[in-house]
């Protein structure tokens, strides 16, 4: 049990507590500096309501907006994700809230829906896509039946629901979806204090969307405390890891140039160090900054609405050790916790707070765990026929093995063949071996893709043992779009959906009541199709409109054409009685003057 | 008149036998004259951006100023331990391989906040092994998820086998400051190799995880890469002008618009001149430009790696390098600052490079021709064969030949029947005509034939690409000798029964001929839409071959005669002798170009052996055999 998954636990076990509450609101900001020059922030937003006023639509601190979309759609449990970026799990170590509050790079939305039967469902999750789409400026009514899918093992509901309902899971993703400003505002808007007060202040979206990874989400679901009524839950968060080098930057110079000569740090051991040449040297101070340097503003006060039942309520958590320097606003109380690393600031309500750390030698870092699976997914082969998918587990632990559910959504237009999965395993002595898939995955759930209609789905119960890195790999397809399936981007690709890997039984979910289960994401991934031309076919188009245009045109035209004379086309043409009599009358007055004017 | 037209079309001689000649004649000179008139500013393009996201140029590129300071410091670095290296007595061709080296290389991409990892790998071919470790490491594009990524390679050894010390150290220093910048929408990957031959080629394999046992699989890998670009700064002086060096393995091209990308920035940009195909005095004349396009016919058409860019284009990953050449006042920083460009307007792309051509021959750095316009050259070439083989097909259907009448049409078809016969033909062929009307074929003998030494062209495939570096001049030779009995001993065997059957029968001649010019015909023509250049080449130098066939009129000492000079004279044009001729001109040794083939065919996949000695030397074969066949 490491530093750092405490940390969440406590503060995961601190949430917990809190959660009983029928109608109250929370919200509480975590910092915590990375290495390479990296902080991670991140932002919790948590209310209650009795489950009694949001049946009732009484909402205080729920958003109706969403409440009343979850009501229509008759949706119990909500988890939605807004994700861009990658977490480096090398350099950053284990993901904040292990990995529970994130979801694969675009849109992900998972939801527990109350309906009869599969179609009714189906049905109820259209209309929830469509109306959330509209919520969150996302493009998520283009979760369709292609990419929806109905996990059997790899989610498990988070709330307490009453066991009778008929709950059914759909899950779907959006992969090339970008997420930007437009959908932060909607989600500040869900919040009491809409980022006028408290924490949320310092969202910008400017610092917000420069961040390397950033993973917003919206989780709503029902909580039973065995005395007490039942409340519904919504909570909020934005994870996101600045650079904190960028971040400093001032915005109107944001251009990384080469640094003047005299602020170049060279290596002056070296014998051939002078003025033009020089070995850059690596830092060994940590950087300093504030939060007004790296989110460009200060931290307006705290969100009124919040219920403090504990005055000294901390809003702000700072992890770094505890002998490094750190200077606050005045009026600000400090905690230090047990663990030597954490420490949580209580906030005079409507001031503002700023927190500065000054540059600083490095003296004791923040231990950072080890992750307990790294997992990497990637398309091999080439050429526009076929490819294959190698899926890379590396088990760092000497000791456990670890059991887990890998879980992927395959678009339809990729056809793997199972058959082909093959699995091999690469001990600390390097040396690769192949086994049968059945040593390593221990249970398959498998839904094949019907063309245009619905896509794979494959579940896979696997271990990986104590200190080895399995390699599983299995050769698909690609099918030949037609050509109006094709994006107005075909050439880029097509975006395959990250894999989803639920570690199961873990030591970290062991050791505490709280179901918060640990996941990682893979990367999502590029697929390159067989693409046409599209010049071509368009240039056949045009070339054969055009020739059509002018022969048939040409033809047509002089085939159905009369040739009449002036005069009486303007007796044909007309429509009324009084206008065809004038007509004929000019006619036979042509008839009997004409010749006269010609001649003339 | 219309009598003079019905007499032409009665007459069966022109028609089976002077038209194709003068057919395939026509297509050799109408080909051949094509490929001349493509320099003209009436046949070829001026080149232009095709994608407009590419943007070239529109970009401030900021690598300047103290950048250089630290490339002056990784330098000496990188110098001091090469120095090291060559005081503990590493050949200076190992200079880059060396476990230091490699580890400070890592330890300056680590230290620049780059994810690094390194990949060993191993090749033996021609007896020969080539081994090194490749260090790559990767830049994570911020906020990007690992979906794309373009490719920075410096080789420790150039193309032309020169240490790149300023090209190795230039990566380095880009490594650190692109790190810095937050716009990249791809991941970039650094790779410094050992060589610019098989360090590139083992890499890209094992990206894509098409590697042999003897490659490590790469134990780091970011997304689908979008495009390479190879540095080789090999002196210490300043430069002039960038040569942009752009042939892939088996003539496959990068798109045009990254050509025209590196182009338009070095040029417009930077203003630094490009030059191709080591062209140094480029005057936009015709002799120049026209040279320039046979010099990249040359290297399409033999196939064989460049530098280390090539290894890409097979994976559909377009590559250029970039050579700084000649002495001016251009610095290393500008070569940065070109590279920086490059890569800005890579990172602008939105798809794979797909909007310019992929077939083209360029002529100047800003004239290119494309494929609809010199393909019909090549295809010229090709369809000769095919008029001739469906020709003689149709001959051997209708018309028995005439061994009374007909003259003999010799190896290289200078006498052409005088007019005076074709009009007094006339009755001779109604006469035939109503003697024969429908011949029936025999086809076992010609097709077991044709069909033999096609396979048997893969005993040579097989031999020089096996056989140890050492015997392969020697075998060449033996070759040669090969190539004069082989014909012979078939000839006399068919002229004299193959004591199986009845004696071998004009007709089967015909057949032989028949069969192996369409095969030719067939190979070329589809070889010609893949790889034109070799198409081309191949096309020309069998050209004599639709010619050629058994003598049957003089006496036999003037028919031995004629064909043994014949036979000698195609001897000259045979695989072998075509290579030991071209080496002699050249200057270059056999060993090395044959030792270079065997390494193309085990680990770049080249496959111009492949053409050489199942298409090529097959048809070769049987001319000689026809051509022997009139001596016995």
């Amino acid at each position: 049990m490491t530093f750092f998954s405490r940390f969440s636990l406590t503060l995961l076990a601190l949430w917990s507590a809190l959660a009983a509450a029928s109608s109250d609101y929370h919200e509480r900001l975590f910092l915590h500096p990375l290495p390479q020059s990296s902080l991670l922030a991140s932002f919790n937003f948590r209310s209650n309501t009795s489950q009694q006023s949001f049946d009732n639509q009484h909402f205080r601190y729920f958003p109706r907006a969403l409440g009343q979309i979850l009501q229509h759609a008759h949706t119990k449990e909500l988890h939605l994700r807004f994700t861009t970026g990658r977490w480096d799990a090398e350099s950053w170590g284990p993901r904040p809230w292990n990995g529970s509050k994130e979801g694969g790079t675009g849109v992900e939305l998972w939801a527990w829906i109350d309906a009869s039967g599969d179609e009714e469902a189906f049905a109820k999750w259209i209309t929830l896509t469509q109306s959330l789409s509209g919520l969150f400026c996302a493009s998520l009514n283009f979760i369709d039946s292609t990419r929806t899918t109905r996990p059997v093992v790899s989610f498990e509901p988070a709330g307490d629901h009453p066991p009778t309902d008929g709950l059914h899971l759909l899950h779907g993703t959006l992969p090339g979806e970008v997420v930007c400003t437009e959908n932060l505002t909607p989600f500040l808007k869900l919040l009491p204090c809409k980022g006028k007060a408290g924490v949320s202040t310092l969202f910008d979206g400017h610092k917000l969307f420069d961040a390397a990874w950033q993973s917003m989400s919206v989780d709503v679901r029902p909580l039973c405390p065995p005395e007490g009524e039942c409340v519904v839950q919504i909570e909020q968060t934005v994870d996101m890891v600045l650079d904190i080098e960028r971040s400093k930057r001032p915005r109107d110079n944001p251009i990384p140039r080469p640094v003047p000569n005299d602020q170049l740090v060279c290596d002056t051991s070296k014998p051939y160090n002078s003025d033009d040449t020089c070995y850059p040297l690596e830092t060994t101070t940590e950087k300093g900054w504030s939060l007004s340097e790296v989110f460009g503003r200060k931290l307006n006060g705290v969100c009124p609405l919040t219920d403090s039942k504990d005055p000294n309520e901390s809003t702000v958590c700072l992890r770094v050790p505890h002998d490094r320097g750190v200077f606050t606003s005045e009026g600000t109380l400090e905690t230090k916790q047990a663990d030597g690393f954490t420490r949580c600031f209580t906030l005079k309500a409507s001031e503002p707070f700023d927190l500065v750390i000054p540059e600083q030698p490095v003296t004791s870092e923040v231990p950072l765990e080890e992750p307990i699976l790294n997992a990497e997914r990637t398309i091999v082969g080439h050429g526009a026929e076929r490819g294959g998918m190698r899926i890379i587990f590396g088990n760092p632990s000497d000791t456990s093995d670890v059991d887990f559910i890998f879980f992927e959504t395959l678009p339809w237009f990729l056809r793997p063949y199972i058959h082909t999965l093959r699995a091999t395993i690469t001990g600390r002595d390097g040396v690769r071996r192949e086994i049968p898939v059945s040593e390593i995955v221990k249970e398959t759930f498998y839904r094949p893709a019907i063309d245009r209609e619905r896509g794979t789905q494959l579940e896979l119960v696997m271990s990986v043992p104590a200190a080895s890195i399995v390699t599983l790999t299995y050769d698909f397809e690609k099918a030949i779009l037609r050509y109006t399936e094709y994006p107005p981007d075909a050439n880029r690709g097509f975006n395959v959906a990250p894999a989803v890997i639920r570690i199961l039984d873990s030591p970290h979910t062991r050791d505490t009541a709280q179901n918060a289960p640990v996941f990682i994401r893979s990367t999502s991934l590029l697929l390159p199709l067989p693409t046409p031309d599209f010049s071509m076919p368009y240039n056949v188009i045009i070339l054969t409109s055009t020739v059509i245009a002018l022969g048939f045109g040409t033809i047509f035209n002089i085939l159905v054409r009369r040739v009449v004379s002036a005069d009486e086309a303007a007796a044909l043409g007309a429509q009324t009685l009084k206008a065809r009599i004038l007509g004929r009358l000019v006619a036979i007055r042509d008839k009997l003057g004409g010749k006269g004017t010609k001649v003339e | 008149m219309l009598a003079k037209i019905r007499d032409l079309r009665n007459n069966p001689h022109l028609l089976f036998v002077r038209l194709p000649n003068l057919l395939s004649l026509t297509c050799i000179v109408v080909g051949v004259v094509w490929l001349l008139l493509l320099p003209l500013n009436e046949y070829s393009r001026q080149t232009y951006i095709s994608e407009n996201a590419l943007l070239p140029g529109q970009v401030h590129a900021y690598f300047s100023g103290s950048e250089q300071n630290v490339f002056r410091g990784y330098k000496k670095e990188l110098e001091g331990l090469l120095n090291e290296g060559r005081d503990q007595g590493v050949p200076p061709a190992e200079a880059g391989q060396t476990p230091a080296v490699s580890s400070k290389i890592q330890s300056i991409l680590q230290a620049a906040g780059l994810k690094v990892a390194t990949q060993k790998y191993e090749y033996t071919s021609a007896g020969i092994t080539h081994e090194g470790e490749n260090v790559y490491a990767i830049i994570h594009a911020p906020r990007g998820d690992a979906t794309e990524a373009i490719v920075l390679v410096a080789a420790w050894k150039t193309a032309n086998n020169e240490l790149n010390l300023n090209g190795v150290t230039l990566a380095l220093t880009l490594a650190r400051y692109f790190k810095r910048w937050s716009l990249w929408s791809k991941d970039i990957i650094f790779v410094i190799t050992p060589d610019s031959k098989s360090g590139t080629q083992a890499w890209i394999d094992a990206y894509h995880d098409m590697h042999p046992a003897s490659v490590q699989p790469l134990p780091l890998k970011s997304g689908a890469l979008q495009g390479a670009l190879v540095i080789e700064y090999p002196f210490d002086h300043r430069f002039q002008s960038l040569h942009v060096v752009y042939d892939g393995v088996n003539g496959q091209l990068p798109n045009l618009d990254l050509f025209n990308t590196a182009v338009a920035i070095a040029n417009n940009q930077m203003g630094i001149g490009s030059n191709l195909q080591e062209m140094w005095e480029h005057d936009d004349s015709y002799q120049a430009r026209l040279q320039t396009i046979l010099r990249g016919m040359a290297k399409q058409g033999l196939g064989y790696a460049t530098g280390a860019h090539s290894s890409f284009m097979p994976y559909h990953i377009d590559a250029i390098t970039l050579q700084p050449k000649g002495e001016g006042w251009e610095d290393e920083m500008a070569l940065g600052r070109t590279i920086e460009s490059i890569c800005r307007s890579l990172n602008n792309l939105l798809e794979h490079l797909h909007q310019s051509f992929f077939f083209y021959l360029l002529m100047q750095s800003n004239r290119f021709v494309s494929i609809g316009t010199y393909l019909p050259s090549a295809m010229l070439l090709a369809g000769n064969f095919t008029i001739m083989a469906i020709a003689l097909w149709m001959r051997t259907g209708y018309y028995t030949g005439t061994s009374s009448t007909a003259p003999a049409i010799a190896g290289d078809k200078k006498e052409k029947p005088s007019s005076k016969k074709v009009t007094s033909g006339k009755p001779v062929a109604d006469v035939k005509l109503k003697e024969s009307g429908v011949a029936e074929r025999q086809l076992a003998l010609p097709l077991t034939l044709v069909v033999g030494l096609h396979l048997l062209g893969l005993i040579p495939l097989w031999l020089f690409n096996t056989l140890p570096h050492q015997y392969l001049p020697t075998s060449a030779y033996a070759f040669v000798i090969v190539d004069i009995v082989l014909p012979l001993v078939l000839a006399a065997l068919l002229s004299h029964g193959l004591g199986l059957s009845a004696p071998i029968i004009p007709q089967q001649y015909h057949l032989i001929k028949s069969f192996s010019l369409l095969l030719l015909g067939l190979s070329l023509s589809t070889l010609a839409t893949l790889n034109f250049s070799l198409s081309f080449m191949v096309g020309l130098l069998c050209a004599p071959l639709s010619f050629i066939e058994r003598l049957q009129s003089p006496s036999k000492p003037v028919r031995s005669t004629i064909s043994g000079i014949g036979f000698l004279c195609l001897n000259l044009l045979s695989p072998p002798s075509a290579l030991l001729g071209v080496c002699w001109y050249t200057g270059v040794s056999v060993e090395t170009v044959l030792t270079q083939a065997a390494f193309g065919w085990d680990v770049w996949g080249v496959w111009t052996q492949v053409v050489v000695w199942c298409v090529w030397w097959p048809a070769w074969l049987i001319g000689c055999v026809l051509l022997g066949a009139s001596m016995f």
